[in-house]
């Protein structure tokens, strides 16, 4: 898969999220008298969906492409 | 009405790179409904939309029924073609769905060469690209997510819910959890259409914007021979957008297999 396309696919899985969950918000807000908390909450909860979105699709590709085998271990703090 | 339309058709500027998504009427079937002012009612008509998925399918129809017509034992070009796409197909959705998931190799199968001959008819100039709008690509992705959706509870019951209770999660973060999977689950058909519509969607227009700059440059005296600029930047794109018509076919088959899994197999 190319760079592009991967930008692509995690931009559009962040984005869905955020859009679906304020628009569910704004659709509950028109029938109940909640206005405009319902919208604020799901707007917020769409984020993290969508991170939940990114993370998974992620998750997805890098099982999909093996670590090349001459990859050198990452250097962290807790080899300081 | 019809007077109308097609001045506005005329006048339009040709270079403009928006122009090539237009949608016209090739023949009128009528206007249903509505009180006879303009607007108003059911307007339907075969329009150049519809032609190209005629074409599409009738495409694909041809290539399949001529690749499986004489089923040799050492294959001809087009029967290895065929076969090439549908071991591609099949060999993807065991991957990713499962061995079970076999039994929506039709669907799958019909969703990736219906985007990917769509997507390379749309590369021939002059020719419509039926991707390029978004209620194509929500139509398809709504025809997933309801085949999920219906076969999920038809085949788990109430343990279809399930998919949204990730396991082995204390009583109170599910409060939290569960809206969150809910609308990760319902973002789902939104993602899946948007990202064919948008790649194809711009691809396109990128493409006619630096078409239409040759073609001012090449009207403006002296300075045509920058024009060689754009056209390298056009043929470069052309490749370019060949990769993203086939790419975006694999993703949405890819990624319709993935949310099928799910429908088999609830429960993460």
């Amino acid at each position: 898969m190319s760079g592009l396309s991967r930008g692509f696919r995690l931009a559009s899985e962040f984005a869905a999220a955020i859009i679906v969950g304020a628009g569910l918000g704004y659709l509950i807000d028109m029938v109940l008298p909640t206005r405009p908390w319902a919208m604020i909450v799901l707007l917020l909860l769409g984020f993290a969906a969508g991170v939940l979105n990114v993370v998974r699709a992620t998750k997805e590709m890098n099982a999909a492409t093996a670590v090349p085998a001459d990859t050198p271990a990452l250097r962290d703090d807790e080899d300081e | 009405m019809t007077d109308e339309r097609l001045n506005v058709a005329e006048s339009a500027n040709p270079i403009e790179p928006i122009h090539q998504f237009k949608i016209t009427d090739i023949f009128n079937i009528g206007t249903f409904g509505g009180d006879g002012t303009p607007g108003s009612g059911v307007h339907l008509a075969f329009t150049n939309s519809a032609l190209f998925m005629v074409l599409t399918v009738g495409a694909i129809g041809l290539l399949l029924i001529w690749g499986t017509a004489r089923q040799a034992i050492i294959p001809g070009r087009v029967q290895l073609l065929g076969e090439m796409l549908y071991e591609f197909v099949a060999n993807m959705v065991r991957n990713t769905a499962g061995h079970d998931g076999m039994k929506f190799f039709p669907l799958v199968f019909s969703l990736f060469m219906f985007i990917l001959v769509a997507n390379l008819f749309g590369m021939f100039p002059y020719f419509f690209t039926v991707t390029s709008h978004l209620i194509v690509t929500v139509m398809m992705a709504l025809l997933v997510f309801f085949t999920v959706v219906i076969y999920g509870f038809w085949k788990n019951g109430p343990k279809f819910l399930k998919i949204f209770v990730p396991s082995g999660i204390p009583f109170v973060v599910l409060l939290i959890v569960v809206p969150i999977e809910i609308i990760s689950f319902l973002s789902r058909p939104l993602s899946h259409s948007l990202r064919l519509f948008g790649n194809i969607l711009a691809g396109h227009i990128v493409l006619k914007v630096f078409g239409g700059m040759m073609v001012a440059l090449l009207s403006a005296g002296a300075w045509g021979v920058l024009a060689i600029l754009p056209f390298g930047m056009a043929v470069a794109l052309t490749g370019l957008e060949f990769l993203v018509a086939a790419l975006q076919a694999f993703v949405f088959a890819v990624l319709t297999c993935v949310y099928l899994h799910d429908a088999m197999h609830p429960g993460h």
